[in-house]
């Protein structure tokens, strides 16, 4: 078994995690424990304060199995720009430490849509470049195995089962196409409920623990004439489904939701009407700023930095974002989302965002494997957490997120790691579909169409695709 | 004919082949070899990844558009993306060209200023444009409410009746001061001699505009028009970073429709049908306004 190695002493990961659910104090914390163990893997342990002086990374940084012969320069396209500083780090770590001969390029696209073009052209035309590509769970990573673009990390989990086991098991589930895992996530993070802790202690209010407190506090806030949630539906194609998701993980339907994406399952089923009909109540409630559509990121962290509005529906993605935004003195707090059902949990939707995967083309397909265990593996993944604010791949010790703690400086770190075992997934596969439910929640949010309709056509669209060529999970 | 003959032709216009021959091989390559690959492509299913393409299926991508709810809400916003813009563009454009062909105090300065959105980043102005827009916080809402018009502030691009008009008023907003520049050489270029004429025989401003200067100024009214018909039809990265051909697709254009089918949806067969289309349309805009002007040419040396 692989070692996690600490300043001056040896510990399992089994202990190590141990002992990080001991130290686990939020009671919230612990009631999600238990759930989160079938679902996501086990609970990740707070962090332990920091002793005196500098600490290190308390993980070894494995060497490569395959080493590089001569000078070779591995490509990597991805589409995240805040993430390269980091990933060149540990490239050229992994260059000064283990392998002289391995230089990591870096392309970083604008965007996910301009990088996802670039690649599909690469792919079409037989390209041995890039080595290594970011890809996205779902529609993306459905495209690029169905087309034997990119290779499977099968040899590489059998080889090393311990690097697989750094992986929070449904991370790896949402990449898992036609049962191979086809991508490993760099990172994973949530969306969850910031709110102004300020403006709640001013107003005399509660966190809230059901939908039902939730409407009472929209009520209170609209009253004062403050907007109670600052929502960027208008970012992008997924956010108006944002809703939809937290219904469905509320509800426990995210299963349901993955058949029916799979063509197994209808979608007008009446657990999964009652997802829009969620959709189309909380555009009418008055909870959200004035039209959600019309609203875009940068928008809605304005509205919500300057006071205008008491919670911002966000990702854990946005973090860096809001910071910049944020006078001193605000008070930033987070939440889950409260229970969509009487008695339901508090659902989390959880993403892994950013994912490695190898082309098939790849002149130095090892090289790249390796590259990839080096940025994901159990070092990397604090080192590429630490000064980012998302959360890791898998389960980190409480020695190293107290590492991370000495450069992060934000409070509001742990909390997310918290949540991300509780999180359940947002992710829908097939292309036709997703662009349904996308029309659909915007149809309902700008009240055009009814939640049995847009079901319907939903389940229009994804009986048009027909039977799937692939299966997800 | 004979061989002799042709041989003397072809050296009697090789200087003209030997100087459009490169620009014909970069059009041949560039245009004309990606627009026949396009229509070929668009008889085939293909999904853009996998390096051989699908099968040959005919018409079928035509017949699937045709049938498509979308496609045709698309090319109905499109028609009325260049029904709306083109006019205001074109003349708005006349109006403020007629206005800085005067003597003004400020000419210079107003000419540059309304040709400054041309020359922005397109990127630029449609993140202004976001914020101007935005309901909560925006600059629009804000003046209305100001202003006492409260009741008039709306989520422009969120509310599908209302986006479509939102951005081609970003549109011509960007692309005015072209029209203007352009209209405004035009009437620089115009023969004074024929307008004193005018005016010594007693036209009035208005006369001397509607029946002297707008007559001499139809081709120019016309090319830009064009230009406006066409890049009305091409619009793609205004839409596509303001709204993204939403909500419910209330600004869902061609080109908008193309990029989704292409990159979202992985029908590269049903996005070539697209783009074929609208290369077509675009062509035959462009073929009936040569006629129109021809027409009119010749109507007028008649």
């Amino acid at each position: 078994m692989s070692n996690v190695t600490g300043p001056g002493r040896r510990m399992s990961r089994r202990r190590l995690l141990q002992l990080g659910l001991l130290s686990a104090t939020a009671p919230p914390m612990l009631l999600h424990s238990r759930r989160a163990a079938a679902q996501i893997g086990g609970a990740q342990p707070a962090p332990v304060p920091a002793p005196a002086g500098e600490l290190k990374n308390p993980v070894e940084f494995k060497g490569p199995k395959v080493k590089a012969s001569s000078p070779t320069t591995l490509s990597f396209w991805q589409y995240v720009g805040f993430h390269v500083e980091v990933q060149k780090f540990i490239a050229e770590e992994y260059k000064r430490r283990h392998d002289p001969n391995v230089s990591l390029e870096i392309t970083a696209y604008p965007g996910l849509n301009e990088q996802r073009v670039g690649v599909k052209s690469a792919l079409a035309a037989q390209s041995p470049t890039p080595d290594i590509i970011a890809i996205e769970p779902g529609a993306y990573a459905v495209d690029v195995s169905a087309s034997g673009s990119v290779r499977d990390f099968t040899r590489v989990f059998a080889e090393d089962p311990e690097y697989k086991r750094g992986f929070w098991p449904n991370a790896l589930e949402l990449l898992t196409i036609n049962g191979a895992v086809v991508s490993v996530p760099a990172v994973t993070n949530t969306v969850i409920v910031y709110y102004n802790r300020g403006l709640f202690r001013q107003h005399g209010l509660e966190v809230p623990d059901t939908l039902d407190d939730l409407k009472k506090i929209g009520a209170a806030l609209n009253a004062k004439g403050t907007i109670p949630i600052a929502y960027p539906a208008g970012q992008d194609r997924n956010f108006p489904l944002f809703p939809y998701y937290t219904y469905a993980g509320g509800t426990r339907a995210d299963k349901l939701m993955r058949e029916a994406d799979l063509g197994l399952k209808p979608w007008t089923s009446p657990e999964l009407v009652a997802g829009a009909e969620f959709v189309e109540m909380m555009a009418k409630s008055g909870l959200y700023a004035k039209g959600p559509l019309g609203v875009k990121e940068p928008d809605a962290i304005q509205i919500f930095a300057t006071g205008r509005s008491a919670m911002f529906w966000g990702g854990q993605w946005m973090r860096r974002s809001i910071r910049a935004a944020l006078p001193p003195s605000f008070d930033l707090g987070l939440f889950p989302f409260p229970a969509v059902v009487a008695g339901g949990h508090k659902p989390v939707l959880s993403s892994v965002g950013i994912t490695l995967t190898v082309n098939a083309r790849s002149k130095h397909p090892d090289l790249a494997f390796e590259m990839i265990k080096a940025l994901t593996g159990a070092w990397g993944k604090i080192e590429y957490t630490k000064n980012l604010g998302l959360s890791p791949n898998g389960p980190i010790g409480a020695d190293a997120i107290a590492y991370q703690m000495q450069s992060l400086k934000d409070p509001l770190y742990p909390e997310f790691l918290k949540l991300q075992p509780t999180g359940t997934t947002r992710v829908i596969f097939t292309p036709a579909v997703e662009e349904a439910m996308t029309q659909g929640m915007q149809a309902l949010i700008t009240g055009q169409k009814t939640p049995k309709a847009v079901m319907e056509s939903v389940e229009a669209a994804s009986q048009k695709v027909g039977t799937r060529k692939f299966r997800a999970g | 004919m004979r061989p002799a003959t042709v041989r003397h032709r072809w050296r009697r216009h090789a200087a003209g082949y030997a100087f459009t021959g490169p620009a014909l091989v970069i059009l041949a390559a560039f245009l004309l070899y990606p627009i026949g690959y396009s229509a070929w492509l668009s008889l085939h299913e293909w999904d853009g990844y996998t390096p051989r393409w699908g099968p040959f299926v005919g018409l079928e991508n035509y017949r699937a558009l045709a049938g498509d709810e979308v496609f045709w809400r698309a090319t109905l916003n499109s028609i009325v993306f260049v029904v709306v813009r083109t006019p205001l563009e074109v003349g708005l454009g006349f109006l403020l060209a007629l206005l800085l062909n005067r003597r003004l105090a400020a000419r210079s300065l107003l000419r540059t200023l309304f040709f400054v959105p041309v020359v922005m980043s397109l990127i630029v102005v449609t993140i202004i444009f976001q914020r101007v827009y935005e309901p909560n916080t925006g600059l629009l809402n804000t003046f209305l409410t100001a202003v006492g018009l409260g009741g008039w502030a709306h989520p422009w691009l969120g509310d599908p009746a209302t986006a479509l008009p939102a951005v081609i008023a970003v549109s011509v907003w960007k692309n005015v001061g072209f029209s203007l520049v352009i209209l405004l050489a035009g009437l620089q270029g115009l023969p004074q001699d024929v307008l004193e004429a005018a005016r010594v025989d007693g036209a009035n401003a208005w006369q001397l505009t509607l029946r002297m200067i707008t007559p001499l100024m139809r081709p120019i009214l016309a090319l830009t028009a064009l230009l406006s018909i066409i890049g009305s039809l091409k619009v793609f990265d205004l839409v596509f970073i303001m709204t993204r051909g939403g909500p419910t697709y209330s600004t869902e254009v061609l080109a908008t429709m193309l990029y989704r089918e292409a990159f979202e949806l992985n029908h590269m067969g049903v996005a070539s049908a697209i783009a074929v289309i609208l290369v077509a349309v675009v062509l035959s805009i462009a073929r009936v306004q040569a006629f129109v002007m021809r027409e009119s040419r010749e109507g007028e040396a008649a």
